[in-house]
């Protein structure tokens, strides 16, 4: 696929599947996913639907963060074969119409790259400015510290060049000086050599933290923003029709301007919508979401929301008020284990006590809510997972393909893989697994195999404005989204029971609405508010239309 | 409304769109529009404080207002299209509102709220007086947690009042209700209270809403329909109420809606209060209420003058309800010195129980009966206020203590007039 010659906004109109190539498919048995087991599965991701897949870190590393340590940007880590490899994946993806999204982590590399193991030999070391050192702990008070669980503060020390590294996230992860040109200079050549090989699009890791200035909080500096601005301005130049993905876990008054006037990110994650959905199905209350969207700023035309429902991290209740986190952990976290830094680390089916009418309900909404939605693998056949795992693994078990050995997703000796498998009976490979959804009409692949297919069915969920409607019953969730000539009705019951709602569209008085999954006729609009009753969790997609 | 239907198609539609609660906050209302917007706004305040999770409602009966209160009212709800509110809160909160007729009627306003509680399944409710000018968010705290979170079926009030202020209450109906029920509630006729569904749900099953009979005075019933159901019932101390200013004319009115209430409620409750000996206290929550002392000034000699007027005026009357050896000592008494002049607590129970047999047996029109109280229940206010004008808390304390003794002492006087034929 060359992206110089399709359309510039093909993001707008993605359906993304992030995958952690470790976790997917193990081609060579060593129990670890790998490209090539990766590239196999390619059909699979078709089958579904999706039209791009981001892939997590996959850079060599001593892997104390899940690869987010990198320790060689210019290369694949071994366990996952080799470049070339990794070429074959890319070419494949492209042949199937799947974009490719890359991570990157520009924020901090891995304490054993070896530009931090040459910048701590001495304080004379060309590197060592390619870091932020400082002989005392003092400095950049006011930052507070993300990894609450596991840092106690944002700077170690190194006992080797006997000062202090300024860290972000662990320890073992230095935070690179973007204030030295050399060290900008350098990471915009690591993307060009990605984006030369034919990436589509990286996913910024951790872009607020950049840039520390005294006084500040050291997130979203005016500095940080220029670095960013650089970084569009010569991916636009030399290789138009690329995206730019931001994580920054922010407020959305405070993520807007990392979209600029379109000259920074093309997409940034929707971090505060995510926990609300959860928190309005829990309430069976649509106020925290439309709040939030209410909340949420105009964002330039080009420019697109990402969202989700679950991925690689905790469930983070970051961007959430005190009474608001609380609520999440005792309606979603009572269990301690499953509570991680300010977060839940869990899966979307477990989280959902695995009710197929909840788990139908946030994917329609993920699918039709403003934004380009991404679906964490094995989220599509609800997998569950494993908290007896440390950290975040308990999410990043290997895909359930089907109910044999190792559940299809290596030959090597069960001890061998990378990580145990789910065994539970109502989440464990034999019970859950692609090989089984696909033999099943009714299975939850199919199901978002259709609902895929219906987003992809009309641009107006990728580009469309949206219109909330504020039924007075308020668990309803209702809105349009409008495109041109087109419009589209989302009616969603978040309520555990059936409900009756009445919907005020006398602006379409004379459409007929049209149920966009069977393609049935309703009644045609008239004067009077329009009444739907909606079964527990149901959600209606209904195209309007002149007849 | 039509065909028979208690709610209208609009209350119908406004309680589809709430669903089921938790919470739901009653408040019947009548040109309050005065006071009802602080009342309504220190509700939702105690909502959010106390039961931020909690699915709530308040819910206004309106009996016609004209001064825009029920607007005030549904201003206060908390949703997605009121923006820059500046409240924060979890979930929606509803407040809706219905007329329910052009007149006001308390009774119709709680079958009305009681209606609503059931449809919506409310677990625990609560019923508020728009007029309460010293109400705090903590009343709504104290009148919800005993039943939503201790499985009380009714809440019961109590105040800090001054030591003149609910004589209604204090002389007549806690101690008759105390000593016919055997359960010490202070405020069994009150403008605040909470309940449960299930208590809501059984009360207004029982089918007694166009029987005529005290047409306001629900809040009564109910106090006694707890008691001889069974349910389970506990004071919450809720804190100072201010004294609603009243009018003379306001007592009759007052004494048909409590005492009318409770001489009729008699009658059927009969098997239940005829076998019950002695008294108990209910579970209390918060501290003890006690009096305030400070200065009142009560016009005495306007309650002796009444009370002498109508024993005059009334004297045939008198002649129907109370026996001869009763209405000779009031005769008596209303002819002593306004120095010497004294309605000792023995008559005066004998006179309440004569009154309430009376009215059982129908000797006149029981409107007229209650109306005719109204002398004598002066004449007791006037003896109450004298006798404990210089009164420590205490004191009164003892005082009401007594009185109430009196009304179990003479409990079986009332069942002897009760069963006879005349």
């Amino acid at each position: 696929m060359n992206s110089t010659t399709k359309d510039a906004l093909w993001y707008k109109d993605a359906i993304i599947y992030q995958v952690h190539v470790r976790t997917f498919s193990d081609s060579n048995g060593d129990g670890i996913g790998d490209f090539l087991g990766l590239e196999k599965k390619l059909d699979y991701l078709q089958e579904l639907g999706v039209n791009a897949m981001w892939l997590m870190p996959f850079f060599p590393s001593p892997l104390r963060d899940d690869g987010y340590d990198i320790a060689d940007y210019d290369s694949v880590h071994p366990s996952y074969g080799t470049l070339e490899d990794f070429r074959k994946v890319l070419d494949s993806a492209h042949q199937r119409g799947i974009r490719v999204i890359i991570e990157m982590v520009l924020n901090h590399t891995s304490d054993q790259h070896p530009w931090f193991q040459e910048a701590r030999i001495s304080q004379e070391n060309p590197r060592r400015d390619w870091y932020v050192w400082s002989d005392a702990d003092t400095q950049f008070k006011d930052t507070r510290i993300i990894f609450l669980d596991t840092e106690k503060s944002n700077w170690a020390w190194d006992p080797a060049s006997k000062s202090f590294y300024w860290h972000r996230f662990f320890s073992h992860q230095p935070d690179l000086n973007y204030d030295n040109p050399a060290v900008r200079e350098h990471m915009w050549n690591v993307m060009k050599f990605w984006l030369e090989m034919g990436v589509d699009g990286f996913r910024l890791d951790a872009v607020p933290y950049l840039i520390e200035r005294e006084g500040t909080n050291c997130e979203n500096l005016p500095e940080t923003h220029a670095i960013i601005k650089e970084l569009r301005r010569r991916l636009d130049e030399q290789f138009p029709g690329r995206m730019l993905l931001a994580e920054a876990n922010q407020w959305p008054a405070d993520l807007r301007p990392y979209f600029g006037d379109s000259d920074e990110f093309h997409m940034a994650f929707h971090f505060p919508l995510m926990p609300r959905m959860f928190m309005g199905l829990k309430l069976e209350d649509r106020k925290p979401i439309t709040e939030i969207l209410q909340q949420t700023p105009e964002i330039p035309p080009s420019c697109q929301w990402s969202l989700f429902l679950r991925n690689h991290d905790e469930l983070t209740l970051e961007m959430v008020t005190d009474i608001e986190r609380d609520y999440m952990y005792d309606m979603y976290a009572q269990d301690r284990t499953m509570r991680l830094n300010l977060g839940i680390r869990r899966r979307l089916a477990p989280l959902l006590n695995n009710d197929r009418r909840r788990i139908e309900l946030m994917n329609a909404m993920l699918m039709s809510l403003p934004g380009t939605p991404i679906i964490y693998y094995g989220d599509e056949i609800a997998m569950g997972d494993n908290i007896s795992l440390g950290d975040r693994n308990g999410v990043r078990t290997p895909m359930q393909w089907t109910g044999g050995w190792n559940a299809g997703f290596s030959s090597a000796e069960p001890e061998k893989l990378y990580a145990p498998l789910i065994l539970d009976p109502v989440y464990g490979y034999p019970a859950v697994n692609v090989a089984a959804q696909r033999e099943s009409e009714h299975s939850l692949f199919h199901w978002m195999q259709r609902i895929i297919a219906v987003r992809k069915s009309s641009a107006v969920f990728g580009r469309g404005s949206i219109e909330f409607l504020y039924p007075a019953n308020h668990r309803i969730l209702a809105y349009l989204r409008r495109l041109g000539n087109e419009s589209v009705l989302m009616v969603n019951n978040l309520s555990s029971a059936a409900q009756a709602v009445e919907l005020d569209l006398r602006r379409y008085k004379g459409n007929v609405l049209i149920e966009m999954f069977g393609n049935n006729l309703f009644p045609r609009v008239g004067e009077l508010p329009y009444l739907l009753t909606l079964g527990p969790y149901q959600s209606y997609w209904f195209r309007l239309r002149r007849v | 409304m039509e065909d028979g239907n208690f709610l209208t198609d609009d209350f119908l539609r406004q309680l589809i769109n709430v669903g089921e609660v938790d919470i739901l906050v009653g408040l019947p209302t009548h040109n309050n529009a005065k006071t009802v917007g602080s009342v309504v706004h220190t509700i939702r305040t105690g909502i959010l404080r106390s039961f931020p999770r909690e699915r709530a409602v308040i819910i206004n009966a309106d009996g016609g207002s004209r001064d825009g209160t029920p607007e005030l009212i549904t201003g206060v709800s908390i949703d997605d299209v009121r923006r820059g509110s500046g409240i924060y809160a979890l979930r929606t909160l509803h407040a809706i509102s219905t007329k329910y007729a052009s007149t006001p009627q308390s009774e119709v306003a709680m079958r009305t709220i009681l209606a609503a509680a059931e449809l919506l399944r409310a677990k625990a409710c609560i019923v508020m007086s728009p007029e309460s000018e010293s109400i705090t968010p903590e009343w709504v705290t104290n009148l919800v947690r005993p039943v939503y979170s201790d499985s009380f079926d009714l809440v019961s009030p109590t105040y800090h009042r001054h030591k003149f202020d609910g004589l209604l209450m204090t002389n007549l109906l806690y101690p008759m209700v105390r000593a016919l029920y055997g359960v010490k509630i202070r405020e069994a006729y009150m403008p605040e209270f909470g309940f449960s569904g299930r208590l809501g749900s059984q009360f207004l099953g029982q089918n007694r809403w166009n029987d005529g009979i005290g047409e306001n005075g629900t809040e009564l019933r109910l106090t006694l329909a707890a008691v001889t159901g069974g349910f389970r019932i506990c004071q919450s101390f809720l804190g100072k109420k201010d004294p609603v200013e009243r009018r003379a004319a306001d007592l009759v009115p007052t004494l048909r809606h409590s005492v009318g209430v409770l001489f009729s409620a008699l009658e059927s409750d009969f098997n239940a209060w005829s076998t019950v000996s002695g008294s108990q206290e209910v579970p209390a929550f918060g501290t003890d209420p006690e009096l305030a002392l400070d200065p009142l000034r009560v016009n005495r000699k306007r309650l002796r003058d009444m009370f002498v007027r109508g024993v005059s005026e009334l004297e045939s009357v008198f002649q129907t309800i109370l026996a001869p050896s009763t209405l000779g000592e009031l005769k008596r008494i209303a002819g002593l010195s306004e120095e010497e002049f004294r309605y000792p607590a023995e008559l005066w129970v004998r006179t309440v129980y004569e009154f309430a047999a009376a009215f059982q047996k129908s000797v006149i029109s029981r409107d007229h009966i209650i109306q005719a109280l109204a002398p004598l229940f002066r004449g007791r206010v006037y003896t109450f206020v004298v006798e404990n004008r210089n009164g420590s808390a205490n004191d009164v304390a003892n005082n009401i203590e007594s009185l109430c003794l009196e009304f179990e002492r003479l409990k079986p006087y009332l069942l002897e007039i009760w069963k006879s034929k005349q």
